[in-house]
């Protein structure tokens, strides 16, 4: 059993070797260029996106230096203004 | 051919016992064999109600109408209870609207400092403007720990203090020693996204019991005899099926009905199918015209803007670029409380000073504000801004209008769940029909819901749901004869609105209708304003009539569905309206320029002795029942006395009135 298959494997490999399968074997898929997104709204909304997710970023392990909350919401306190409010947004009021 | 195909593909995914080909729809469906993940089930293929439209029929111990918070919790509190339970939804569980919810929930745990429930209790009887039934409230906020702790148990990943207890926060209006202790941490959250933890978890502990799910099921109407609820009927919108379910528990948790209005946070399918269903079936109504609204929320997609954006300077702007809140408000300006500011928008686009096209909403104005302030200050306001209005905020103002957020009134029930309805002078539980959630009225919300008492609501009423059906009932019961054509008018109205032919399309209708009710009974109400809205409201429910559906087809008509979804919409709308315009004063949520005090049975803001005690009928500390008659739209009111003693008054003892000052 496991001889055929030994014997097979190799075999495939020619056949169905895909253009990626011989690139990273050779190490030239970490030069190609990545995909650029169309501009899409997705493609057009991505910088923004970047800059403000820079604004909420995660609290070293996750503890909030000032309450010392584990788990909670990231960003300023969402309760600051009287009602729930993150990225601008109300939730709850 | 088409539909033939798809029928067959889509019911050879499940377990059929008997592999013979499926005929399409209209050619009967005697052979029909429809079972439930191969289990051996009782269901039945009927020719009872219909030869067009292929019927079976379940039979279950208990059926749960929706799949939110509220349905997720009865369910499958029952299944763990024993009964043989079915759940049907509309939306796949983890789709329902809760999971939107992303504040927290209130419970008096005590970990932040010494707290008691019965000073939550004061606070949420103390919110509801004294319109919240005390019995019920005493229920909810003494559950309150137990329930949260629970979902603790079921895995809900609430934020922790240093200690490893739950974090807790202020918000809310949550006050200690009722009222004179300052502020309470009461608030419970998982990071920001507490309602969607809640869902998924109750969804994933409700996969442990064998609770047979119905998803993509739309309830069309409750099965009712002689007042009973014997179950309900449901077509499946995959396959274009109708579905009896006969039970001899029925829970109602379908949500609430913010699309009436033209601006709403809620989800598309909020469309309150529960209410209309009970509607439908003679019952009333509870409480319908106190509607919670914020005032900026952003035009045409519905999500609402902090008012830390005022706080931190952002004004208001009419389409004379006028600063309007200095005129209504001069102190306080853009930081008014909620209502007056809504209040004021809405006078400013009466009085046609609105922006855009159709004059229908203000801005507000950012622009004057230093970048750098906004991005410290409100981070992620800009993605907000440029994601859902399509503006720069640092450039241009933000278009926003009063907007839609919580149902407070719904289905009325008493404290454990049960449906009631009031005639000669009490309340009478209808049996076999219990309801909860944002689709019940316990009343636990009164005139006015207090921020993160909502999902507290859910969790609490939908385990009460469980409770009472377990304490009165046992599993495996046999069910009392059902009518062999139960369900014939609602399979005749899904019939004529799948071939409807008039000359208004269901989306016409549908802004016509949120129309009328964002400008006649949103924050601004008076007198006359209502009036002409209960006309144009009725109006626009006789074109109903009128109504021309597109997709004759009977495998996935979303065209139908939303026309049903739009006869239940309609259904909310005029009783919301009606509602609004019989109430004669201003109450919470329920606010009237023509009658700005609040009418108790005394007058609380004076002491009360030597005042006499008014009649029921010339004060407005009261519910208002409201049922409709279906076929011409005229609304009748009866009203019911608010529940002013708690469960027990030893252990925690009623707030008696007083007037409502934060």
């Amino acid at each position: 059993m496991l001889s055929v298959l030994r014997l097979c494997a190799p075999a495939r490999t020619p056949v169905c070797v895909l253009t990626g399968c011989s690139r990273a074997a050779s190490g030239s898929v970490k030069d190609k260029q990545p995909l650029k997104k169309a501009k899409t709204p997705q493609g057009r909304l991505d910088s923004p996106e970047e800059e403000s997710r820079a604004a909420l970023q995660k609290f070293p392990d996750d503890v909030n230096p000032v309450t010392k909350e584990k788990g909670g919401p990231r960003g300023p306190e969402p309760t600051r203004y009287g009602d729930w409010e993150r990225k601008g947004r109300c939730y709850d009021f | 051919m088409a539909s033939v195909r798809a029928a067959s593909r889509l019911l050879s995914k499940r377990i059929l016992s008997k592999t013979k080909a499926v005929p399409a729809a209209v050619q009967g469906s005697r052979d029909f064999h429809f079972s439930i993940y191969g289990k051996k089930t009782s269901a039945k293929v009927s020719d009872d109600i219909s030869t067009q439209y292929p019927v079976v029929d379940h039979e279950f111990d208990a059926v749960v109408v929706g799949a939110g918070g509220a349905g997720l919790r009865a369910a499958f509190g029952l299944s763990e209870a024993g009964f043989n339970t079915a759940c049907i939804t509309k939306l796949f569980p983890t789709r329902s609207h809760t999971v939107a919810a992303q504040g927290g929930i209130n419970a008096a745990l005590g970990n932040m400092e010494e707290d008691d429930w019965r000073w939550h209790f004061y606070d949420t009887v103390k919110g509801s403007d004294w319109l919240g039934d005390q019995d019920a409230i005493h229920y909810m906020t003494e559950q309150a720990p137990a329930a949260v702790v629970e979902l603790e148990n079921f895995g809900m990943p609430f934020s922790r203090t240093e200690e490893g207890k739950i974090y807790q926060r202020a918000f809310g209006g949550q006050s200690l020693k009722y009222g004179k202790g300052g502020q309470a941490h009461r608030c419970c959250c998982v990071a920001d996204r507490t309602g969607h933890s809640l869902l998924h978890t109750l969804y994933g502990r409700s996969l442990r019991y064998d609770t047979s799910y119905f998803v993509e099921y739309f309830a069309l109407d409750l099965l009712m005899e002689n007042g009973e609820c014997k179950g309900v009927i449901a077509l499946c919108m995959e396959d274009g099926s109708i579905h009896r379910f006969r039970a001899k528990n029925t829970v109602i948790a379908t949500g609430g009905y913010g699309r009436t209005y033209f601006s709403c946070t809620s989800a598309h399918t909020s469309t309150g199918d529960g209410n209309a269903m009970v509607t439908r079936a003679g019952l009333p109504c509870q409480d319908l015209e106190f509607v919670q609204f914020h005032p900026t929320g952003i035009y045409g997609a519905g999500c609402l803007i902090t008012e830390g954006c005022r706080g931190e300077g952002g004004i208001l702007v009419n389409s004379e670029g006028e600063r309007f809140m200095e005129r209504y408000a001069p102190n306080a300006k853009d930081l008014a409380s909620r209502d007056v500011v809504s209040r004021s928008m809405t006078i400013e686009i009466r009085e046609g000073r609105g922006v855009g096209p159709e004059k229908d909403h203000v801005y507000l104005q950012l622009t004057h504000l230093p970048p750098q302030q906004l991005a410290t200050r409100l981070p992620g306001i800009s993605e907000t801004a440029m994601i859902f209005a399509g503006v720069d905020v640092t450039k241009d103002p933000i278009p926003v209008l009063p907007t839609v957020h919580y149902n407070m009134g719904g289905i009325p029930t008493n404290y454990r769940g049960q449906v009631i309805t009031y005639t000669e002078g009490s309340d009478k539980v209808v049996p076999g029909l219990y309801a909860c959630g944002e689709s019940a009225c316990a009343s636990v919300h009164g005139a006015n819901r207090l921020g993160a008492n909502s999902l507290l609501d859910l969790v609490v009423f939908g385990r009460a749901c469980a409770l009472t059906i377990a304490e009165e009932n046992k599993p495996g019961e046999k069910l009392s004869p059902l009518a062999p054509s139960a369900g014939e008018e609602s399979v005749a109205n899904l019939d004529k609105l799948r071939y409807a032919n008039g000359s208004l399309r269901t989306s016409e209708i549908r802004l016509n209708m949120q129309k009328t009710m964002q400008a006649h009974a949103a924050v601004f109400r008076t007198g006359s304003v209502l009036k002409e809205g209960c006309e144009k409201m009725d109006a626009v429910y006789q074109t109903l009539a009128d109504i021309k559906t597109f997709d004759r087809g009977i495998v996935w008509n979303t065209d139908l569905v939303e026309s049903l979804e739009l006869q239940n919409l309609m259904l909310n709308g005029v009783q919301t309206i009606n509602s609004a315009e019989q109430r004669k004063e201003s109450r919470g949520a329920h606010a009237r320029e023509d009658f700005k005090d609040r009418l108790d049975e005394y007058d609380y803001s004076k002491p009360l002795t030597g005042q006499e005690k008014k009649p029921f009928e010339q004060h407005w500390r009261k519910h208002t029942m409201s049922t409709v008659d279906v076929k011409t739209g005229k609304v009748s009111l009866v009203y019911r006395p608010v529940i002013d003693t708690s469960l027990d008054e030893q252990e925690c003892a009623h707030v008696p009135p007083a007037i409502r000052s934060y």
